[in-house]
């Protein structure tokens, strides 16, 4: 599910904690009553378990994550239109003409906006809901898939259905001025003033699912004694909420706000699809990752492109580095081993 | 937001690469007992189109004992991608789509496409006449076109008689009448498909064409600079036209050939009067139809005059479609194209794509009012141009599809068009 630094359960194992954790990358010391009934191996046992168990994985993920990451790398120092082997060394020159871009810089800002708004927008609401699909209420399944479905649903078939929809002579527009509304009809997606939240308002809408399924995951590790025992205290449900849930929910926001961040930072499908190759730059949707099609494959400067998806990769690094570092590291204190980072 | 990314990206990784494995180029396998085996991509995936390479294929193969073709019908858009990838693996098709100009040039610059110089039948040089100068580079031929695709100005003659319009604009300001009638009779004047870009960056083009010399155009193809006052003029000229308001609501999120709410869609619906294409329009409108079948009223006048322009009037703009071979093809690769040009194979071609035959001996069969108009146009034509972004190459193309598309949503000036390609030659 999650692609972070697998994080383990804490040696601290409280149940809470065992939310929002990856796949275990690296053993938590056993507790030695939990593994008495199996034979001890020795190191090198272990690390041939390691190797036959992970290699693939990682054969895999060297030859077309690692590999390509480097070889973007290289490409980026030359300007080279992508026939034959890259020549024209240009030493750090597309990346002087990236920053000095306002294009890029524009796209740079979008994405800024992008990140913050959706934690703003999709974190409390998530949360709220999340707190209420906790609760046994009638039709809750229905309201669960409900929420969840739009995560499921392709983004291509969400851009395409909205760019119909939200078109000047879309359905909505039509809707509206049908239904005596037509002063709150605007161009959608074509006006710079409105086009961003129109933007915000879709990625709300799809990826709120993911943040309610992650967090309900959280509100299920959060034992029902906290609660009982707040209660008897004279602790209004409210007041258990904000005292006791939501801290305790803490790890897996941190979680879910790190995988938003880096989503946002690398948003490319959705607005790719609704404002066509050219038109989000006017519209002022577009962000990196659409700057890069344009600029590289598009117009077919392959060497260009190579060094805005570096710059990308290098912007998206350094906040998920910074965010590990002191945001999630009180939720993976005791998972990632000393001296082995 | 995603976690699945990773996951995704890895499994396009590995499906791409098996996919692309399993297309494998084949090569010039010239075995002992004579027989060739080449590798052919064409963008027609269905219908009329499909069927005509097959048959094609089938009918050279018989003339041809010992040369087997194997056929790729590859998606329009995933073409360039997928060809580059295959030139740059060293495992290209033998026969491959090209349009000519810059893009074709920088193929030819990484040594990748075949000189067909002598290679080309004397009698389909002559067929083809000016429109191979598109496929040459450097004064040597890599390649043949199969179909000419000039642009100029599909309307719909019921909704111009509907709406009082007499006469074919022949000059700006005439368009620009015709429009103030057209909207008056309550349908859009011009449909534009601005969210592909490239239909808009047609208008600059064209008024391009008009305000600059055929000299000026050519220049600006090594210099990479549109310094030139004629294109600040052409820039001025559009972004007066525009207004105007010419084009039809919403043409900011209009695509141009998906559905009918595309520009195309528009013309086929009678939504909208007019629309700036090349010769591909008529088989592209008479697909979104209400039944399917061409737009019986549809009609075609060329790009109308300008008074001050440096362009000499009647001149005209298009493309071609072409095949080249690559590098290491065999010669048979040559035959193949020198049999695809036959005058039969040329009348089939125009028949199955609905368009304009290359090979001027095939150009009789053509019967379309609309694309009987353009032949008329462009035999008389004083010169053709490619359109700007084949001539320029990709990345110059981009630009101004950007700039153009800033200048008609009323964010960019003339002036930025012209500052757009300049910045945009410091990418490449």
């Amino acid at each position: 599910m999650s692609v972070s630094q697998g994080e383990t359960s804490p040696s601290t194992t409280t149940p809470e904690d065992r939310a929002g954790g990856g796949a275990g990358a690296v053993q938590p010391p056993p507790a030695a009553a939990a593994r008495a009934h199996r034979p001890r191996r020795g190191r090198w046992g272990q690390r041939a378990e390691i190797a036959v168990l992970a290699g693939p994985a990682l054969v895999v993920f060297l030859t077309f994550v690692i590999v390509p990451v480097v070889m973007a790398a290289y490409y980026g120092f030359f300007k080279w239109k992508g026939f034959g082997p890259p020549t024209e060394f240009v030493g750090f020159d597309n990346y002087l003409i990236i920053f000095r871009d306002p294009e890029f810089l524009a796209a740079l800002g979008h994405n800024a906006f992008i990140v913050i708004m959706s934690l703003v927008l999709q974190g409390p609401v998530a949360v709220v809901v999340a707190l209420m699909l906790n609760r046994r209420i009638r039709g809750r399944s229905v309201i669960r898939v409900l929420v969840f479905v739009p995560y499921v649903v392709s983004e291509v078939i969400v851009g395409t259905g909205f760019s119909l929809m939200l078109a000047t002579t879309g359905a909505v527009n039509d809707l509206l001025d049908k239904i005596g509304l037509g002063f709150l009809s605007v161009d959608w997606l074509a006006d710079p003033d409105v086009a961003i939240w129109t933007l915000l308002l879709i990625i709300t809408w799809k990826y709120i699912g993911f943040a309610v399924i992650l967090f309900l995951a959280g509100l299920q590790g959060i034992p029902d004694e906290l609660g009982e025992a707040a209660a008897i205290d004279g602790a209004s449900y409210w007041t258990t909420q904000r005292y006791v849930t939501l801290p305790l929910l803490g790890p897996t926001v941190r979680i879910w706000a790190f995988l938003s961040i880096i989503g946002s930072l690398q948003l490319f499908d959705l607005v790719y699809i609704i404002w066509g190759q050219y038109v989000a730059s006017t519209a002022g949707t577009s962000t990196m990752a659409t700057y890069m099609v344009a600029n590289g494959r598009n117009a077919g400067n392959y060497g260009y492109g190579s060094a805005v998806a570096v710059v990308l990769f290098l912007i998206s690094l350094a906040v998920a580095l910074v965010y590990q570092r002191y945001v999630l590291r009180r939720d993976t204190e005791g998972a990632i081993t000393e001296g082995k980072k | 937001m995603k976690s699945r990314k990773l996951l995704a990206a890895t499994a396009v990784a590995m499906a791409s690469t098996l996919a692309l494995s399993a297309c494998g180029g084949g090569g010039d396998s010239g075995s002992e007992d004579g027989s060739v085996s080449m590798t052919f991509w064409h963008n027609s995936t269905t219908g009329d189109g499909k069927a005509y390479w097959e048959d094609t294929v089938a009918a050279f193969e018989e003339a041809n004992p010992g040369v087997t073709i194997e056929i790729q019908a590859i998606q329009n858009e995933d073409m360039d991608g997928k060809l580059q990838t295959a030139l740059n693996s060293g495992d290209a098709p033998d026969i491959f789509m090209a349009r000519g100009g810059g893009k074709l040039a920088d193929v030819v610059e990484a040594g990748q496409a075949k000189d067909l110089t002598d290679l080309i039948d004397p009698a389909v040089k002559e067929a083809v006449g000016g429109s191979l100068s598109a496929m040459t580079v450097d004064d040597k031929v890599y390649g043949v076109p199969v179909s000419i695709l000039p642009g100029g100005l599909f309307y719909s003659a019921d909704l111009f008689e509907a709406a009082g319009v007499t006469e074919n604009p022949a000059t700006i300001p005439d368009l620009e009448a015709a429009n103030e009638k057209l909207r008056a009779s309550g349908v859009a004047p011009i449909a534009l498909g601005a969210k592909d870009a490239w239909p808009a960056a047609h208008w600059y083009y064209f008024f391009a064409l008009r305000y600059c010399s055929q000299d000026t155009m050519n220049e600006a193809a090594s210099t990479r600079t549109f310094d030139a006052p004629c294109w600040t003029e052409a820039g001025e000229a559009l972004a007066d036209f525009a207004a105007t308001e010419p084009f039809n609501e919403g043409f900011l999120t209009t695509s141009a050939q998906q559905g009918a709410g595309s520009s195309a869609g528009l013309l086929a619906n009678h939504q909208a009067a007019m629309e700036l294409m090349g010769a591909w329009d008529p088989g592209v409108i008479a697909s979104l139809t209400p039944d399917g079948q061409p737009l019986p009223d549809l009609q075609w006048f060329p790009f109308p005059e300008v008074e001050d322009g440096e362009g000499e009037p009647g001149a005209m703009m298009g493309g071609v479609d072409g095949y080249s071979c690559s590098a290491d093809a065999p010669d048979e690769c040559a035959d193949f194209l020198n049999f695809a040009l036959s005058k039969e194979s040329q009348e089939a071609y125009a028949d199955a794509f609905q368009t304009l035959p290359a090979s001027s001996e095939a150009q009789g069969v053509v019967t379309d009012p609309a694309l009987v108009s353009i032949l008329e146009a462009y035999n008389e034509a004083p010169y053709v141009s490619v359109w700007l972004d084949t001539l320029y190459g990709q990345n110059i193309g981009n630009a101004l599809n950007t700039a153009v598309v800033n200048l008609l949503a009323g964010q960019g000036s003339p002036e930025d068009i012209v500052q757009a390609v300049n910045d945009a030659a410091a990418k490449e």
